[in-house]
C-alpha cells in the first residue's frame, strides 16, 4: 500500500497538547469510536484464529497441516484439498501464526530503529540532523517493496531477511514523525530547565521527550503493522517470503491460485483473513489518531 | 527565489540518485559465489570464466567496477542477465513500455476520481455520504494490492461472474493495448489503491481550505456557494493534493509489481519478479534503478509543484 | 501451481537438458499402444470422416526464449523441438507405439561388433528447396552435429564416432572407436537432424512436412507446407503457427478463449476442469518420464547400501502419483527406461516403514536422521514431489529439510548435491545408462560407480545379439534395482489439451507433447 505520512499525523502535529495526563482520555475516546470497536473485535478474530488455530490441529480437522486427504482440488473435507491434496481447512488454521508473528516484528524494528533515529536527529539538531534526514531521503528513494526484492535476491527469501528490510525500510518514515513530534516539545521550557538542571540527556529523552511523542508513535505503529503485514503477505504470494511446505496464507493463496474457479476456498480463506486483519488493524491506527488529535480538523 | 528552491531540489535528487546506485551496487557485492559461475552455468571453463570476467571487468577494484557499471547505465548498457545469457536491456525494453501503459492509464482514472470523491466528502461532512466514502476509504487503503486484485479476480473472472479475464493473454507478437479486456482489472485494482489516499487528503485539505479565513470572507461578501468552492477554495487545496498525487505515481512504480505479477502481465514487475526468482542480480539491479530514478523523479516534480504553488513564495501575493 | 515453464531456462548451450531432449521416446513394445488413462473422456474422438486439407492450426506452449533456435540440432526447449520435429527428419524415428522406425534411412545395420553401421537411404527424397537428399547431406549433418569447435544438444551421444563416411550416393557409413549397439538409437533422437551439406541456420532447409515462413523468437513461428515433402501423410494443414506463452495460466487461459487450438503440457491437477469444457479434448499418454531422487552414492550417509534402500522403502508411491501428478501417472521400481523391451519384471517395491527403520538402524540410524534435499522447479512436478516425500519419510524418522534454491544457484552446483531430484524425458536402457549412469557420464548425479555394473553394460554395449544383450541388461537392473542411487517413485503422463476440430492428435508414446509433434498428420475439421 502507498505510504504517506498519514494526514492524522499532521493533524498531531498541531496538537498543541500531549502529556500523560491525557493519556485516560485518549483510550476513552479511542474506544468511544465505532470504528475502534470494530476494529478491535475483527483483529481479534483473526488474531484468534492464527494463534489458537495451530493448536487445534489435528483434533478439529483430522489432519496435520501436512498431511495429504485426498487428489489436489478435490471438494473432500469442509473446504477442499489445496494443490497437493492438503486439507484447506487445516492449512489455513495453521497459516496465520508465521505472519503476525514477523509482521510485528518487522513493525518493532522499524519503531525502535525509527524513533532512535529521529529523537537523535531532533535532539541533536545541527548537522547530524541533516545527516539522518538526507539518509532518510536516500531510503525513501525506493519503494519498499522494490528494496525488498533486492534484499531477497541478495541474501535469499528467509523470514528474517524480511523482518529486518521491511522493520529498516519502515524506520525512515517513523523517523519523520518522531522526530517532527519530538521537535514540538524540545523547544519548550521545561525541556530547557531540565537541562539547566544538568539532568543527563538519556533521561530527558527518556522522561521528557519520549511520553509525548507516544500519540503519533502509536498511530503510526497502527499504520506500519497493517502495511508489515500487507508486505510479508505480499511477499509470500510472490513466493518470496515463506517456502514450501509451509503453511502461509499468503503462500496458500499463491499455490492455490491456479485452480480458483475450481476450488475457490484454498484462495478465498485466506485472502478473506487478511483483509479482515489489515482493516482492524487500520481500524485501530485511524481511532487512535482520532482519539489523541484536536478533534477540530476533519471531524469523525 | 524560486528557481533557486527548484535547482536546489534538483541537485539534491540527482545525490540522492547516485547514492541509492552505490547502495544498490554495494548489495551485488554481498552475493555469494561468482557471477561469472552463475552466468556459465555448467558450460564454465576456466578460460570462459576468465573470459567473462574480462568482459565484466570482475576483476577491477569495487568502485572501479561501480563507476562502470554507473557509466554503462546512463550509456543503456545495462549488463548481462545469469538466467538468459542475453543482454538486460534486451530483456526489458518492451517491458518498460508495457507498465508505464498501466500507470498511466491507473492515473488518468485515479485523480479525478479520488478529487471528486473528496471534495465530494468535504462538501457533504458529517453527512451520509462522507461517513460512507470515509469507510471506503479506509478500508480500501488497508488492504493489500494483491488482496483486493484476488477480490477482483474472483469477482468478475472466476468465482462470481466470468466477464473479464483473469490473465493477461497477450497472444505472442500484440501488444498488451490490443486486447483492451484484460487491461481493465489491472488498472482497476491500482486505481482502488491509489485513490482512496488522494480522496482522504482532498478531503482534509478541502476542510481546512473550507473553515479558513479567506473562504469565510468570500462567503461573507456574498460570493455563490459554487464560486467559493471552485475560486476560492481549489486552488489552495490544489497545491497538498498535488504531492499526494504525485507521491502516489510514484508509489506505483513499485506497487505494479504485484499486479503485474497476480495478472501475468508483461511488464517490468513481472520482469522482476521473475529476475528475483532466478537470482538474476545483474536485471534485479537494473530494474530497481529504473523504479528509484522514477520515484526520484515524480517527488522532485512534486516538490517543484508544492514550490509554484505555495501561495507564501509566490510573488505579489495570496488570491 | 507456480508454472514451472517445464523446459530448459539454459537454452541455446550445451546443457543437460539439451542432451536429454534428443531422446524423448517411450514405448512398451506395441502393448500400451494408444491408452489413455486417468478416466478422462476419451482422447480418440475427434471430427470423423477423412482428414481435410487446409486451414491453419494454432499451437501454444511455455517455455521459449530469447534463445530460440530455428536449427533442430540444438533443439531445447519445447518450441525448439516443435520446429526441429515438423522442419527436418531424421534417419529414424520413434512411432506412437515407441517403436523404431525407417524415416530417412529405409534401413540400419550393424557389423557383427557393432563398431561400424551401415545405413541405407530413401531415395526421391527433396529438401523443401527441391534439390535432392543425398549421402553427402547425411554426413555434412551429422559432422556438424559433433564438431568439436561447436558441438550440438546430440553430440554426447556420438562420442565415439571416429568417422561418418559416404560410401556411394545412398549409403552412410558409421565407423565407432567402441562398439555401441544401440547406435540407432541415438540416430532416431530428433536433433540428429538432416540438413543439407550448405546448412545456414538463418535460412534453414529441411525435408520435414513444414517449411519456414516466419520466425520471432521467444514470440512465434510460421510454417507452412513442403510442397516436396515425400512421406505420404500429409501435411493436411496450410499453416501452423507455434505460439509461445510465458507461463501456465496465460496458455490455458488462451485455450478457453479459442484464442489456440492446441496446447502442450497441461497441468495434472487441471486436466478435469479443461475436460469438462464440452469444447475441449484431453490428449493423455503414458510416457516414461520421471521426476527421480538422486542420492551421492559416495557421500554419508548415502555411502551405506541400507540408507539407500530404506530411503526408497519410505516412499508411499502410488500416494505421490495422486498428490503430485493429481494421479496421471504409473507407479516406479527404481529401475529407468519402463518401456524399453529389457525392463525386468522385478517385484514391485512398495512402502515398508518398520524394513526402513530396521535398515536405518543397521545402519547407525536407530533414531532417524536429518539430511538436506536441494530441490527446484525445473520441471513441474519436482518441488511437489519434494515436499510429499518429506512427509512421507517422516514417518520412519528420516527429517527432510527442503531447500528450494532458484534455478540459476541449482545448475551452479548441480551435480554436487548429496540429496536431490532431477528430471528425465523417456529413454531407453543404453542411452539412459550412458547419460546418466557411467562414472563417464556427462550427467552422473548419483555419482554411480560400480564395477560390476559397469562391466555389464560395457559388454552389452558390445554385444548385437538381442538376447544375450537381454539377459546383461537385466542384470545391470538388478543392480540399480539392489543397491543404486535413484529413487524412481513412477513415471508420469503427458497431458494436453486441444479443440475438439482438430483431428488427428493420437496419444503418442514418445512423451512429446501432442502426439510427439507429429502435425503432418493432424486436420482442422467440423466439430464432432
Amino acid at each position: 500500500m502507498p505510504q504517506t505520512d498519514g494526514l492524522s499525523a499532521q493533524e498531531l502535529m498541531r496538537s498543541k497538547d500531549a502529556g500523560s495526563e491525557r493519556r485516560s482520555t485518549v483510550l476513552t475516546r479511542f474506544w468511544s469510536q465505532r470504528q475502534a470497536k470494530v476494529g478491535v473485535i475483527l483483529t481479534a478474530i483473526v488474531v484468534l484464529f492464527a494463534f489458537v488455530g495451530p493448536f487445534l490441529l489435528p483434533w478439529l480437522t483430522g489432519y496435520s497441516a501436512t498431511e495429504f486427504a485426498a487428489r489436489p482440488f478435490q471438494s473432500d473435507g469442509l473446504f477442499g484439498t489445496d494443490n497437493l491434496g492438503r486439507d484447506v481447512w487445516s492449512r489455513f488454521l495453521a497459516g496465520g501464526l508465521n505472519l503476525i508473528i514477523f509482521s510485528v516484528l518487522a513493525t518493532l524494528v522499524g519503531l525502535v530503529l525509527g524513533i532512535a533515529f529521529g529523537m537523535t536527529a531532533a535532539y541533536a539538531g545541527g548537522w547530524l540532523d541533516s545527516l539522518i534526514m538526507r539518509a532518510n531521503d536516500v531510503l525513501l528513494a525506493v519503494p519498499q517493496l522494490v528494496v525488498a526484492l533486492l534484499a531477497v535476491t541478495v541474501l535469499g527469501p528467509q523470514p528474517w531477511v524480511l523482518v529486518i528490510v521491511i522493520g529498516v525500510t519502515h524506520a525512515p518514515r517513523i523517523a519523520r514523525v518522531a522526530r517532527s513530534a519530538a521537535l514540538n516539545v524540545i523547544n519548550e521550557d521545561y525541556i530547557r530547565a531540565a537541562e539547566m538542571y544538568a539532568m543527563p540527556r538519556a533521561r530527558i529523552l527518556a522522561r521528557e521527550i519520549m511520553p509525548n511523542i507516544t500519540g503519533p508513535m502509536a498511530v503510526e505503529a497502527g499504520l506500519r503493522l497493517t502495511y508489515s503485514i500487507g508486505a510479508i503477505a505480499s511477499l509470500s504470494f510472490l513466493g518470496l517470503g515463506m517456502q514450501p511446505p509451509a503453511a502461509d496464507w499468503g503462500l496458500m493463496i499463491n499455490e492455490n491460485r491456479i485452480a480458483l474457479s475450481l476450488e475457490p476456498a484454498g484462495v478465498l480463506l485466506p485472502v478473506l483473513a487478511i483483509a479482515l486483519l489489515t482493516i482492524g488493524t487500520n481500524l485501530i491506527a485511524d481511532s487512535i489518531a482520532h482519539a489523541s488529535a484536536n478533534t477540530n480538523a476533519g471531524g469523525q | 527565489m524560486i528557481v533557486r528552491l527548484i535547482l536546489q531540489r534538483l541537485a539534491v535528487s540527482v545525490v540522492i540518485l547516485l547514492v541509492v546506485s552505490m547502495a544498490i551496487f554495494f548489495a551485488t557485492l554481498l552475493l555469494p559465489g561468482d557471477p561469472a559461475q552463475a552466468i556459465l552455468g555448467q558450460q564454465a571453463t576456466p578460460e570462459r570464466i576468465a573470459a567473462i570476467h574480462e568482459q565484466m571487468n570482475l576483476d577491477e577494484p569495487a568502485w572501479k567496477r561501480y563507476v562502470l557499471w554507473l557509466g554503462g547505465l546512463l550509456t543503456g548498457d545495462l549488463g548481462v542477465s545469469a538466467a538468459t545469457s542475453q543482454p538486460v536491456s534486451a530483456l526489458i525494453g518492451d517491458r518498460v513500455g508495457a507498465s508505464l501503459f498501466l500507470m498511466i492509464a491507473a492515473a488518468i482514472i485515479a485523480i479525478p476520481v479520488g478529487i471528486l470523491v473528496g471534495i465530494l466528502a468535504a462538501l457533504r461532512r458529517g453527512r451520509a455520504t462522507d461517513t460512507a466514502i470515509t469507510g471506503v476509504t479506509l478500508v480500501l487503503a488497508a488492504l493489500p494490492e494483491f488482496v483486493i486484485g484476488i477480490a477482483l479476480v474472483s469477482l468478475f473472472a472466476t468465482v462470481v461472474f466470468s466477464v473479464l479475464p483473469a490473465v493477461t493473454m497477450q497472444p505472442p507478437g500484440t501488444q498488451v493495448w490490443d486486447f483492451p479486456a484484460q487491461l481493465i482489472l489491472p488498472v482497476l485494482v491500482l486505481v482502488l489503491v491509489v485513490s482512496p489516499y488522494i480522496a482522504r487528503m482532498m478531503r482534509a485539505t478541502m476542510l481546512e481550505v473550507l473553515d479558513s479565513g479567506y473562504v469565510e470572507m468570500a462567503r461573507l461578501k456574498g460570493v455563490p456557494e459554487r464560486r467559493v468552492i471552485l475560486r476560492h477554495a481549489l486552488p489552495h487545496a490544489i497545491g497538498p493534493v498535488a504531492q499526494v498525487i504525485a507521491i502516489q505515481l510514484a508509489w506505483m512504480a513499485g506497487g505494479v509489481v504485484v499486479v503485474e505479477f497476480l495478472f501475468r502481465y508483461p511488464g517490468l514487475g513481472q520482469a522482476l519478479i521473475e529476475a528475483v526468482n532466478y537470482r538474476d542480480v545483474m536485471v534485479v539491479v537494473a530494474i530497481t534503478m529504473i523504479v528509484a530514478a522514477v520515484y526520484v523523479v515524480v517527488n522532485l516534480l512534486a516538490d517543484i509543484i508544492g514550490i509554484l504553488t505555495n501561495p507564501k513564495l509566490r510573488t505579489g501575493g495570496g488570491q | 501451481m507456480k508454472s514451472a515453464s517445464g523446459v530448459s531456462h539454459r537454452s541455446g548451450r550445451l546443457s543437460r537438458r539439451a542432451v536429454l531432449s534428443g531422446a524423448v521416446v517411450v514405448g512398451l513394445g506395441g502393448l500400451l499402444a494408444a491408452c489413455s488413462g486417468g478416466g478422462l473422456p476419451s482422447a480418440g474422438i475427434t471430427p470423423t470422416g477423412p482428414p481435410k486439407r487446409g486451414g491453419t492450426l494454432r499451437v501454444g506452449f511455455v517455455g521459449g526464449g530469447a534463445a530460440d533456435t530455428l536449427d533442430g540440432a540444438s533443439a531445447t526447449n519445447l518450441g525448439d523441438i516443435a520446429r526441429a520435429i515438423n522442419m527436418y527428419d531424421t534417419l529414424l524415428y520413434r512411432d506412437d507405439d515407441y517403436a523404431l522406425r525407417p524415416m530417412l534411412a529405409t534401413a540400419i545395420r550393424p557389423n557383427s561388433d557393432a563398431t561400424v553401421w551401415t545405413a541405407e537411404l530413401r531415395s526421391g527424397v527433396k529438401f523443401c528447396d527441391g534439390r535432392r537428399l543425398t549421402a553427402r547431406d547425411v554426413v555434412a549433418s551429422i559432422e556438424r552435429i559433433v564438431d568439436p569447435e561447436d558441438p550440438k544438444g546430440g553430440a554426447a551421444g556420438l562420442a565415439h564416432l571416429t568417422e561418418v563416411v559416404a560410401v556411394d550416393d545412398r549409403t552412410v557409413e558409421f565407423r565407432l572407436d567402441s562398439p555401441d549397439s544401440a547406435l540407432d538409437d541415438v540416430l532416431g533422437q530428433y536433433s540428429m537432424t538432416i540438413v543439407p551439406a550448405d546448412f545456414d541456420p538463418t535460412a534453414p532447409v529441411g525435408t520435414g512436412p513444414y517449411m519456414l515462413d516466419s520466425f520471432v523468437p521467444a514470440q512465434s513461428t510460421v510454417l507452412k507446407r513442403n510442397p516436396h515433402y515425400w512421406g505420404d501423410e500429409g501435411p493436411y494443414l496450410d499453416e501452423i503457427e507455434l505460439l509461445n506463452f510465458n507461463d501456465t495460466d496465460a496458455l490455458i487461459n488462451a485455450l478457453l478463449s479459442s484464442q489456440v487450438d492446441a496446447v502442450a503440457q497441461i497441468p495434472a491437477a487441471l486436466s478435469e476442469v479443461i475436460a469438462s469444457d464440452e469444447r475441449m479434448r484431453i490428449l493423455e499418454s503414458e510416457t516414461g518420464m520421471w521426476l527421480p531422487f538422486t542420492m551421492r552414492v559416495d557421500t554419508p550417509p548415502f555411502d551405506d547400501e541400507r540408507v539407500r534402500q530404506a530411503f526408497r522403502l519410505v516412499v508411499d508411491r502410488q500416494q505421490m502419483i495422486d498428490q503430485v501428478l493429481s494421479g496421471h501417472g504409473q507407479i516406479g521400481n527404481d529401475m529407468y527406461a519402463p518401456f524399453d523391451p529389457d525392463y525386468p519384471a522385478f517385484p514391485q517395491r512398495t512402502q515398508d516403514i518398520a524394513e526402513a527403520k530396521r535398515l536405518l538402524a543397521e545402519a547407525g540410524y536407530p533414531d532417524g536422521l536429518e539430511v538436506e534435499l536441494v530441490t527446484a522447479p525445473i520441471q513441474a512436478g519436482v518441488v511437489e514431489a519434494a515436499q510429499v516425500y518429506a512427509e512421507q519419510a517422516a514417518e520412519a524418522g528420516i527429517t527432510v529439510k527442503i531447500n528450494r534454491m532458484d534455478l540459476t544457484s541449482y545448475w551452479g552446483d548441480y551435480l554436487e548435491y548429496p540429496f536431490s531430484q532431477s528430471f528425465w524425458y523417456t529413454r531407453n536402457f543404453l542411452p539412459q545408462t550412458n547419460s546418466g549412469t557411467m562414472p563417464d557420464s556427462p550427467f552422473n548425479e548419483t555419482h554411480w560407480n560400480d564395477e560390476e555394473f559397469i562391466s555389464l553394460v560395457e559388454q552389452a554395449r558390445g554385444e548385437t545379439d538381442g538376447a544375450r544383450r537381454g539377459r546383461l541388461l537385466e542384470d545391470a537392473q538388478r543392480i540399480l534395482y539392489e543397491r543404486g542411487g535413484l529413487i524412481v517413485w513412477g513415471f508420469s503422463d503427458q497431458l494436453d489439451a486441444y479443440q475438439a476440430y482438430v483431428g488427428g492428435l493420437v496419444p503418442n508414446a514418445t512423451g512429446l507433447p501432442l502426439s510427439g509433434f507429429q502435425l503432418h498428420r493432424v486436420w482442422i475439421g467440423d466439430v464432432a
